[in-house]
């Protein structure tokens, strides 16, 4: 029966435990968009090059790509892009939506149907998905600010692709997935996309493998379709959806 | 009524085995738990390739302590669980501060999720500290299962509060338990979102089958060893009160008959946790040692009226039936590495060390019992310890006040000099905290080693 200190045992167990938790957080590399390709995988060898032929997506005449403010929500910023045609919402896309687990399913339920809703409402004055408020609430301001520049630019049409004439590198925005964040770079020539890579994926264990076997398909892909329509790779479903958004994003720079 | 448990030969010959000491399985335990709290980070650890800014930081840390409560949670339930293992090996006290500790510092874990959490997801929407509370509410509204975790959480919390020292020694025993069984209710409701809106969960699914393990696996050993076992041996052995004795002012002894009681497996030293059907005594379970090794149609414990229930204890009929769980408690010859035994006993703390002093098989001078009381008078069993002392050879030796209430010596050189081979025994204890302390610290003085002082101590 040694002398018990309940008092000294209580301080000790707190400072272990609070000093465990801090070594392990600051253990984890942090995603500063900054010092993202510092962190990154090294580039990945993109089979690409040669474009196949050309402009599926990313030049439309008549049409114009507007993208929304980014809001945030506690669980992840919701960031909405429209393709509009002639005064009209043809397209709503969510360039940003929350990832990872339950945010994550409540993406893939809720952003298709908001989608349809913009386009069919021609407004921001659209129904919230029941069970994914933050999302829905997000998605209405970011689509009203996209609505609001599209009204200050008078809805002109026109204004495609800039075109320029050298070849131009486009980081994306990095994404974040459960997994990790993926970000992509792409170099445009001649407005069209001619290689595209991920400066960062998932890594380590199952990711990284997963990452190994995702990311070549999907920069081959980006290429061949010259747009963020892409397929997903199956068995990396994250990875690739994190992907598509990172490379829409730089796709947005390209036609900004 | 002459009815001393006296000459127990019979069980004298079934203890009467070779000195071969069973350890305690308390290290390579207390070594898988700490295994299993680093795969629960080392999951974290995996599933977090990185960290985007403060939000995330804070978030991360709640769901670092978040895993860590869920895997002791279920730790701490299995503590209580009566697993013969952790009751007969490790020790019915020990395991009861282990649950105390480990319950303590799961709900602080708990509370640092929640709010680490909640300061996370508010600061990841733009809002500071004090967005806090509109967090936790649109969180408990939206994501599922946690309008169950709120529920949960606020018991658990309602739990700690009444565990907390003042409060709990303010409160009825039977009041304070009755709130505390309702962790099985906490534990349940804040079990689903840890897999609905866990992240490690969501996403590794190896991860969710384990978790489904843990919590499945106390499930069955709660339901295993609280519920099953004691309606069994229930069921077979049919107690009923025999008779009630005085022995001194204060303190009586229950006899308890049954049918095939040796085949309990009850050891002396151990105690069962004994419920009295009678009015007023149904509701509460109390812990009392055997105060004589078990007959096969008898037992028999002594009680000190300390409490509501012990008072009670004297008004029992003949005839009353019991419910028993037990045995419990490693206070046992089993315990023992040496040939020489010291016990020790303080007040009521004689009844594990009477059945010990009886059933301890060893030569004439091998077995000594020391036997502190206030006065002679409180020396209960006295007559029969001496008797048993008297047919086996042990040695027997009380210490009580002075007449003028000066506290008896005993300190290291006092016990070198009653037994000056007191370092070469190996000692069993059974008294109040303070006294067990004073005594502890006197056999170390005397070169007793710590590994050979076996004792039991019910204070938290």
């Amino acid at each position: 029966m040694r002398k018990s200190h309940p008092l000294r045992r209580a301080v000790l167990v707190g400072a272990a435990t609070v000093s465990g938790i801090v070594l392990l957080l600051s253990l984890k590399p942090t995603t500063d968009p900054a010092s993202a390709s510092a962190s990154g995988l090294p580039p990945q060898q993109s089979a690409a090059a040669q474009a196949p032929q050309g402009g599926s997506g990313a030049q439309r005449t008549g049409t114009q790509d507007i993208t929304g403010d980014a809001v945030r929500t506690p669980y992840g910023s919701v960031q909405v892009r429209l393709t509009v045609s002639d005064g009209r919402i043809v397209q709503a896309t969510a360039v940003q939506a929350p990832q990872g687990g339950t945010s994550g399913q409540k993406t893939q339920l809720a952003v298709p149907r908001l989608n349809q809703a913009a386009v069919a409402a021609q407004s921001a004055d659209i129904d919230t998905v029941s069970g994914a408020t933050y999302t829905s609430n997000g998605y209405k301001q970011s689509l009203q600010s996209a609505l609001d520049k599209m009204k200050a630019s008078g809805g002109s049409s026109g204004s495609s692709d800039s075109g320029a004439a050298q070849a131009l590198t486009l980081t994306g925005k990095a994404v974040r997935t459960p997994y990790g964040p993926v970000q992509v770079r792409i170099t445009v020539s001649g407005g069209r996309i001619t290689k595209a890579e991920a400066v960062q994926a998932p890594q380590g264990g199952t990711s990284g493998q997963k990452t190994q076997l995702a990311v070549p398909r999907l920069n081959q892909a980006a290429v061949a379709a010259q747009s963020a329509d892409i397929d997903t790779v199956s068995g990396a479903t994250y990875t690739s959806n994190g992907y598509k958004q990172s490379l829409q994003s730089a796709l947005d720079q390209a036609g900004g | 009524m002459t009815t001393t448990l006296a000459g127990g030969r019979a069980a004298r010959r079934q203890t009467m085995r070779r000195i071969r000491p069973r350890r305690s399985p308390a290290v390579p335990l207390l070594l898988a738990v700490a295994a299993g709290g680093a795969g629960v980070l080392w999951l974290w650890w995996v599933n977090t390739p990185s960290i985007a800014d403060t939000g995330g930081r804070i978030v991360n840390a709640g769901r670092i302590t978040g895993l860590l409560a869920g895997y002791l949670m279920a730790l701490v339930v299995l503590q209580m669980a009566r697993v013969p293992a952790l009751e007969r090996r490790v020790g019915s006290d020990r395991v009861a501060r282990w649950h105390a500790m480990s319950g303590r510092y799961t709900l602080c874990l708990v509370i640092a999720h929640v709010v680490l959490t909640m300061w996370g997801y508010a600061l990841q929407a733009g809002k500071s500290f004090g967005g806090i509370v509109e967090q936790t509410i649109s969180s408990v509204n939206e994501l599922p299962d946690m309008g169950k975790a709120a529920i949960g959480t606020g018991l658990l919390l309602v739990i700690g509060l009444i565990s907390i020292g003042p409060v709990r020694r303010a409160l009825p025993y039977d009041a304070w338990y009755h709130v505390h069984l309702l962790t099985y209710a906490a534990v349940f409701l804040t079990f689903w979102h840890q897999i609905t809106t866990g992240n490690d969960f969501a996403v590794e699914p190896a991860a969710k089958t384990f978790w489904y393990a843990l919590y499945g696996g106390v499930t069955f050993m709660v339901i295993w060893y609280r519920i099953l076992t004691p309606i069994r041996l229930n069921l077979r052995h049919q107690m009923r009160v025999e008779a009630v004795i005085e022995e001194t002012p204060g303190v009586v002894s229950v006899l308890i008959s049954g049918k095939k009681l040796h085949r309990m497996g009850a050891e002396a030293g151990q105690f069962f946790r004994w419920r009295f059907l009678a009015p007023g005594m149904r509701f509460s379970s109390h812990p009392y040692s055997l105060s004589a090794a078990p007959r096969p149609n008898l037992l028999r414990i002594t009680v000190k009226a300390i409490g509501d229930h012990s008072a009670r204890l004297r008004e029992l009929r003949p005839g009353t039936r019991v419910w028993a769980e037990g045995p419990y408690g490693a206070l046992t010859a089993y315990r023992r590495s040496r040939g020489k035994v010291l016990l020790i006993a303080g007040g009521v703390g004689i009844t594990p060390m009477r059945a010990l002093f009886e059933t301890l098989p060893g030569a004439a001078g091998d077995i000594t019992l020391l036997y502190r009381a206030n006065s002679t008078q409180d020396l209960v069993l006295w007559d029969e310890l001496a008797k048993i002392a008297e047919e086996r050879g042990a040695r027997l030796m009380y210490a009580v006040n002075s007449p003028d209430g000066e506290r008896p010596d005993i300190s290291a050189e006092s016990l070198k000099r009653k037994i000056p081979d007191i370092d070469r025994h190996d000692v069993f204890m059974c008294g109040p905290p303070g006294f067990a302390q004073s005594v502890y610290e006197a056999l170390r003085g005397a070169g007793v080693p710590a590994r050979r002082i076996h004792h039991e101590s019910f204070e938290m």
